[in-house]
């Protein structure tokens, strides 16, 4: 994990960085605990990967009702994406 | 307390009314229902389902968020300050394991609190969860009791659209109208807003869905009153369209004396179809369907 790959570009620039801070803006916005809120950024995929943790008992918050919380993130997340010039994924993880 | 009161068409309406309102998951909430819904003749005749609801009062906060919410979060206006909350200044709330522990006990306790097995003490049962009632609106958001006024909705809205608008790194313009007495519109004004509408205005609806649950989750209580979003003139101008569309089909009705039925709608679309048919004369209007399919009818009036 912390070995700097071949491909990486070196100068240390990641991929979506308007897409991550909206990402951790509106997941922080919405739950009990923010400090415990992270993104991680895997950009090993086919595209970046931005992936939400959050506190215990946090998740259902962040997914709302049938989902609805979530896809309205994930729709103004890749909004956002646009800026970066980039596609991401948005996973949601315990 | 912090009930709050719902109704819809069905039973799972109504409680989908109350989750928004108390902006929690359904697991999180508890359920009363006060009245089953009765459907009538073509649906025309109908009492609503309502039913109470409130978060289950078991689980304890974290710690860190309360202090979080204590330095960023909207600042807590006096007249929400909680009621007889002597013991409020008394703790060190902040600096205290208060309230036994961490949220990672809190399926069992609900559990527990949940089941009336009897054997734990009675007294005990009762009064822990009180305690932590107590302790969470202490710490947290407004009591739910608590009017939340369109005011507060409207300065929580423009925290919510900043912040938003920073991350994205867009510059614009909030502002504010108050367009009846218990209606806000916050207008977001500026250049490349175009990414925050999206194809069919899906980040617009998008991100006013986020800012209610912002809202919702940062003042619990009774919402009084609307704030309503627009950005940069989409909603301004879908509503522009909606009711010319409205007006066409109007005419349709009136020339042909056969009531139409459109397709289906947001709850905030049809409501501009029927305000719009409402001021035409010989034309009313009546809803059917059961979201998200509901959809608005209009017929020619008897």
């Amino acid at each position: 994990m912390s070995e700097v790959s071949d491909l990486d570009t070196g100068s240390g620039t990641e991929p979506a960085p308007h897409a991550r801070a909206v990402l951790e803006y509106l997941v922080r916005s919405i739950v009990e605990a923010p400090d415990a809120v992270e993104v991680e950024v895997d950009d090993n995929g086919r595209r970046p990967s931005l992936n939400v943790h959050v506190g215990d008992g946090d998740m259902g918050r962040v997914i709302g009702k049938r989902g609805r919380v979530a896809q309205a993130i994930r729709t103004v997340v890749r909004a956002a994406a646009v800026r970066d010039d980039v596609d991401v994924d948005i996973e949601f993880l315990d | 307390m912090e009930w709050v009161e719902t109704t819809g068409r069905t039973i799972d309406e109504a409680k989908d009314a109350a989750l928004d309102q108390l902006g929690v998951d359904e697991q999180e909430a508890e359920f009363e229902i006060l009245e089953e819904p009765k459907a009538g003749l073509f649906g025309l005749v109908r009492r609503e389902a309502r039913v109470r609801a409130r978060v289950r009062p078991t689980r304890p906060r974290p710690k860190v968020d309360r202090r979080d919410r204590k330095r960023k979060g909207p600042e807590r206006r006096p007249g929400s300050e909680r009621r007889g909350g002597g013991s409020r200044s008394g703790r060190g709330g902040d600096a205290e394991p208060t309230d036994g522990g961490a949220p990672v006990s809190a399926p069992e306790e609900s559990t527990k609190d949940a089941v009336p097995d009897g054997g734990a003490p009675p007294v005990q049962r009762k009064q822990e969860p009180a305690r932590r009632k107590v302790s969470a609106q202490r710490e947290g958001e407004p009591m739910t009791d608590d009017v939340v006024d369109v005011a507060t909705q409207a300065d929580l809205t423009v925290e919510f659209l900043e912040g938003l608008l920073a991350a994205f790194g867009l510059e614009a313009d909030i502002q504010r109208n108050q367009v009846e007495e218990d209606v806000v519109e916050i207008d977001v004004a500026g250049n490349d807003l175009g990414l925050l509408i999206g194809p069919k205005g899906n980040t617009y609806t998008a991100v006013q869905e986020l800012a209610r649950t912002y809202v919702q989750r940062k003042a619990t209580g009774r919402h009084h009153g609307k704030v309503r979003l627009d950005i940069g003139g989409y909603r301004q101008r879908r509503r522009e369209a909606l009711a010319r569309f409205a007006h066409q089909v109007a005419d349709d009705v009136l020339s042909s004396g056969v009531q139409k039925a459109l397709e289906p709608m947001s709850p905030a679309d049809r409501k501009v179809v029927h305000d719009t048919i409402n001021e035409i004369d010989g034309v009313s209007t009546l809803s059917e369907g059961q979201e998200p399919n509901r959809r608005v009818v209009i017929v020619p009036s008897a």
